[in-house]
């Protein structure tokens, strides 16, 4: 069976301590105002504070009304929208391990793929005028580490691996448990980060937006820059089409 | 021990890096500082080198692996080895390289030039500094006795040394960091077991966390184990008056009425007793004054604690049932910071009898005795005696049971602008920051301006050095080598690391122990500093002969010591040498041999609050706010205030407020919160700087040490933070 690298993730056991996070940032050197990867929270339902006669209490760990928190990233969708977004094919899935790379080299920074994304993983990098995103921290793989998020957790809620090796950790997991996928219920991008048994909040992923004429000129010049690849002239063709298309932009704040 | 690669020549170093701007204030020698920011170039492609240390951004000294290419440390992973942090290493331990890289770094010494916290410096060369700190230093030493010049080492591995020089040098006023920590649960401990405990979070069944906040604010292993238990099925009961991650977290969360925690205890003691919960056998053999506890704590009904602290009699009686029958594997969780009210250590006290009372020392999943860890003291020389000293510490006597190595900074301060009984003119600062940390900064500021001389040793420019004479560079931990430090901590370990340079020190920084070493040569003193760092190690290892092999494989020693049942068979180390329900000393001294409940010191007016301090995640203390990837995570404190409150005062989420008390006064943003009770409001240490050598934290929210009143417990001289009534206003409101 082919490789699929994946997330299986225990939300319940995250502390949203960020240590992912920075873990991640000071890894791939992402730059102030930005983060590959993230915590999201669900906020807890509060009673009233107590006063005379009337006690206060919350939802305790597991209840439906409680907090949770969920750490996330790029999914490696197995049907990816970014994919589909990106017109120069820079945005591809790695056929080897199945996972959603892109290749600095063919990014033009249009920024297609950021809306494209239900899940807000990719931002446009200020610095290198292109798209960056979670790749799985695939320089330490090729090192043999695990990624960056997954070594530094303190309580080890993400857990990575070949989930089509029965033998992995990540694979096993599933086995063990029932696992959930967040998704917006318009764009199923069939995700690769699995939460084990729930996951909260669940209602966050926004319909993958790809602008019309994009799709349009996706079509044409997706052949067109392979071919260009082919004919070994890709560094010209990409400064010229830099020049062409990036205009600077200022960082989210 | 980890090799450290010097081949690399500073020149090829600092050109690989590229150019940078320069930075502010501290100035100078920049292109380093860069070096982990995107640069557009690629490194050499050669395999990177990996380096055993342990982390320094905080106490825990989690161990890790450092990644270096190209001569720069380009990433911090955990040890997988070190149990202790089970393999982990949280947000602050990942942004070590940013401390290392930091462009605020202190990068030569500094003399002050104009008025204190003037912020002009002139740069002095290393011979010139230390002519300096010597002559001043014997100056003093020789004009007001050795005891004029106070040290004050933060909680560093080479912090040691400091107190080393201190005994030396001959003075005995030391305070450290631990009298604004943890020294009333230190208190109440060793007087009701003989011992300070380390929790066995991991194998218990029910834990009630009151006044400590274990998931934000990490001790390994305790923060990480308390969520592996919580998933083999361990309750977590948590009192807090504010919904911190840990009562986000926890089975069952009870926003408590701040101070009224003894209560809430002595209810559960009662409960315990009453409804005949505990193992008599284990009371009869273990327990010293049972027959007085009982009578004692019949006053303290569940239904007399619930109208103090604003849990249910009904929750205080389940709770205390449900505990018993998780007993022993059951703990009220002992805390670290305990430094909250004038009666602290009474507080501590009662959860120490509860404790007691489930019969969880030295048993799986409950309170446990120090491991041997098997290091050595070195043998150092014998200290001189100077016979013109004062008989004893600057701050004797001004609290019932201080410790006599940490004393009372407060108090310490209090006798420096007193003057009383002897003039301290000289302060000497290690890696601590006391202008931030300390109850009361404009008393810590009337303290400075009592002194001649005033020397800070330190990484940044924090607000400390920002007021004194003389500023010495040190190194981050990634760049010196250190003594080894053994480590305790329940089940996870008891075990050594050390540090080695991961790369050489930045710039002209040096590590305290050199400091010392060059002015014990200029003070006469060099015989007792005449040691290495490798020497002294050595002798710190001596009875490990395996040792140095598992750290230089491992990064980390094991001793397989015992666990459980240390005590078996031994008696316990306190005056009745049983547990002392009953502590006869107290008795002596007529304080409260049990703890008596008393009516809070201040009651909170309607239209006032009572602030709570507190940690996250984040920070460490207040030292690591200025850290670039820190601070993104948080770059400025804001107010917690109930929705409900803040209405009436027409303050709005997000805006600004004046937030005062008798002691001083700030500005931050109010951040409406519906996790906090009414009457209590909160704010994050570590921000409101005076110190314009911290470029990323200046001129953000306000300081905790300017709002809080300075009162301490009444027995350990500990700070008492929680005892400040504030005031809140919206900023332009009149």
């Amino acid at each position: 069976m082919k490789t699929q690298l994946a997330m299986v993730i225990d939300s319940s056991s995250c502390l949203d301590c960020k240590a992912c996070m920075v873990s991640c940032k000071v890894e791939n050197k992402v730059p102030e105002g930005y983060w590959r990867n993230w915590v999201k929270q669900r906020k807890p339902r509060f009673g009233d504070m107590p006063s005379p006669g009337n006690f206060g209490k919350v939802n305790g760990y597991g209840d439906p009304g409680s907090m949770h928190f969920q750490p996330g990233g790029c999914m490696h969708c197995a049907n990816p929208t970014c994919v589909q977004a990106c017109p120069t094919g820079a945005t591809y899935r790695d056929e080897k391990d199945g996972t959603i790379r892109v290749n600095d080299k063919l990014c033009i920074g249009c920024a297609c793929c950021i809306p494209a994304c239900p899940y807000g993983a990719r931002y446009r990098h200020p610095e290198k005028k292109i798209v960056d995103k979670c790749d799985f921290c695939a320089k330490r793989r090729e090192w043999g580490e695990l990624p960056a998020c997954v070594v530094t957790c303190p309580t080890k809620a993400r857990t990575f691996g070949n989930i089509n090796d029965p033998e992995s950790d990540a694979a096993l997991l599933m086995k063990e448990n029932k696992t959930v996928r967040v998704i917006n219920q318009k764009t199923d991008t069939e995700p690769n980060m699995y939460y084990v048994s729930m996951t909260a909040p669940a209602d966050w992923p926004r319909k993958a937006e790809s602008p019309a004429p994009i799709r349009w000129w996706a079509s044409l010049a997706k052949p067109l820059v392979w071919a260009v690849v082919g004919l070994n002239t890709l560094g010209i063709m990409v400064m010229f089409g830099k020049q062409l298309l990036i205009k600077d932009e200022e960082p989210e704040t | 021990m980890a090799k450290t690669d010097t081949s690399i020549s500073r020149r090829s170093f600092l050109k690989w890096s590229g150019a940078a701007t320069a930075a502010a204030v501290t100035g100078g020698q920049a292109p380093v500082l860069h070096s982990l920011a995107y640069t557009g170039k690629k490194s050499a492609g050669t395999e990177p080198e990996y380096h055993f240390s342990a982390c320094g951004m905080c106490l825990n000294k989690c161990g890790l692996v450092a990644r270096v290419e190209n001569g720069i440390v380009t990433k911090l992973d955990p040890n997988p080895k070190f149990l202790k942090s089970r393999g982990m290493l949280c947000a602050r331990g990942n942004a070590g390289t940013s401390q290392l890289y930091d462009p605020d770094r202190l990068k030569y010494p500094l003399l002050r030039k104009g008025e204190r916290g003037e912020g002009r410096w002139q740069r002095l060369s290393w011979d010139q500094a230390l002519d300096l700190a010597a002559e001043k230093l014997t100056k003093i030493g020789e004009e007001y006795t050795r005891c004029g010049v106070l040290f004050t080492p933060g909680s560093d591995m080479q912090s040691q040394f400091v107190h080393w020089f201190a005994e030396v040098f001959g003075s005995y006023n030391v305070t450290t960091h631990e009298s604004n920590c943890l020294l009333s649960r230190n208190r109440a401990y060793l007087d009701t077991f003989g011992e300070v405990p380390f929790a066995d979070v991991l194998n218990s069944k029910y834990i009630i966390m009151a006044g400590a906040n274990r998931f934000e604010s990490i001790i390994t292993p305790d923060s990480i184990d308390l969520m592996t238990a919580m998933k083999k099925g361990c309750k977590l009961v948590v009192l807090d008056p504010r919904f911190t991650k840990t009562a986000a977290l926890a089975h069952e969360w009870f926003p408590i009425r701040p101070g009224t925690d003894m209560s809430f205890f002595l209810a559960i003691t009662h409960v315990i007793i009453h409804e005949n919960l505990y193992d008599e056998k284990y009371a009869q053999e273990k327990l010293y004054g049972l027959d007085r506890l009982t009578e004692h704590v019949k006053q303290y009904s569940p239904e007399w604690a619930a109208e103090l602290c604003d849990i249910s009699a009904k929750d205080i009686r389940r709770i205390a049932r449900e505990l018993a029958a998780a007993a022993p594997a059951a703990m009220i969780y002992p805390g670290r910071r305990t430094s909250d009210y004038v009666n602290s250590t009474q507080i501590r006290r009662a959860m120490a009898i509860a404790n007691a009372m489930l019969g969880n020392w030295d048993k799986p999943g409950g309170l446990l005795a120090a491991r041997v860890v098997g290091t050595a003291g070195p043998e150092l020389p014998e200290a001189p005696f100077y016979d013109d000293n004062p008989d004893d510490r600057l701050d004797y006597g001004r609290a019932h049971l201080m410790f006599d190595e940490e004393g009372s900074f407060k108090h310490m301060r209090d006798a420096i602008i007193e003057g009383k009984p002897y003039p301290v003119k000289g302060w000497f600062t290690y890696k601590i920051n006391p202008l931030q940390s300390v109850a009361n900064r404009r008393k810590t500021l009337e303290m400075i301006d009592k002194l001649d001389f005033m020397l800070t040793v330190d990484i940044a420019m924090s607000d400390t050095a920002w007021m004194a004479d003389l500023v010495l560079p040190a190194p981050s931990y990634l760049e010196r080598q250190d003594p080894v430090s053994g480590l305790q901590g329940s089940s996870a370990c008891a075990c050594v690391i050390t540090r080695d340079p991961v790369v050489p020190a930045l710039f002209e920084s040096k590590p305290v122990f050199w400091i010392l070493r060059e002015l014990s040569k200029r003070m006469g003193l060099e015989e007792y500093f005449s040691f290495t760092m490798e020497e002294y190690r050595e002798q710190q290892l001596r009875k490990l002969p395996d040792s140095e092999r598992a750290l230089r494989e491992d990064g980390v020693y094991y001793n397989p010591s015992k666990l459980y049942g240390i005590y078996e068979g031994k008696v316990y180390k306190t005056k009745s040498q049983k547990i002392e329900l009953y502590n006869e000393r107290y008795a002596d001294m007529k304080l409260d041999p049990m703890p008596v409940c008393t009516p809070l010191r201040e009651k909170v007016p309607s239209d006032r609050f009572r602030m709570v301090v507190g940690r996250n995640a984040y920070f460490t203390h207040c030292t690591t706010q200025n850290n670039t990837l820190l601070h993104e995570l948080m770059p400025e404190n804001t107010l917690w205030i109930h929705p409900s409150p803040a209405k009436k005062l027409g303050v709005r989420d997000g805006d600004t407020v004046i937030l005062s008390s008798r002691s001083g006064e700030g500005e931050l943003k109010a951040e409406l919160k519906k996790g906090i009770r009414k009457d209590t409001v909160y704010m994050a240490s570590g921000f409101g700087v005076l110190s314009e050598g911290l470029t990323n934290v200046f001129g953000k929210g306000a300081c905790m040490a300017e709002i809080l009143e300075d009162f301490t417990d009444d027995l350990s001289g500990n700070m008492a933070m929680h005892e400040t009534i504030v005031k809140v206003a919206r900023k332009g409101a009149s």
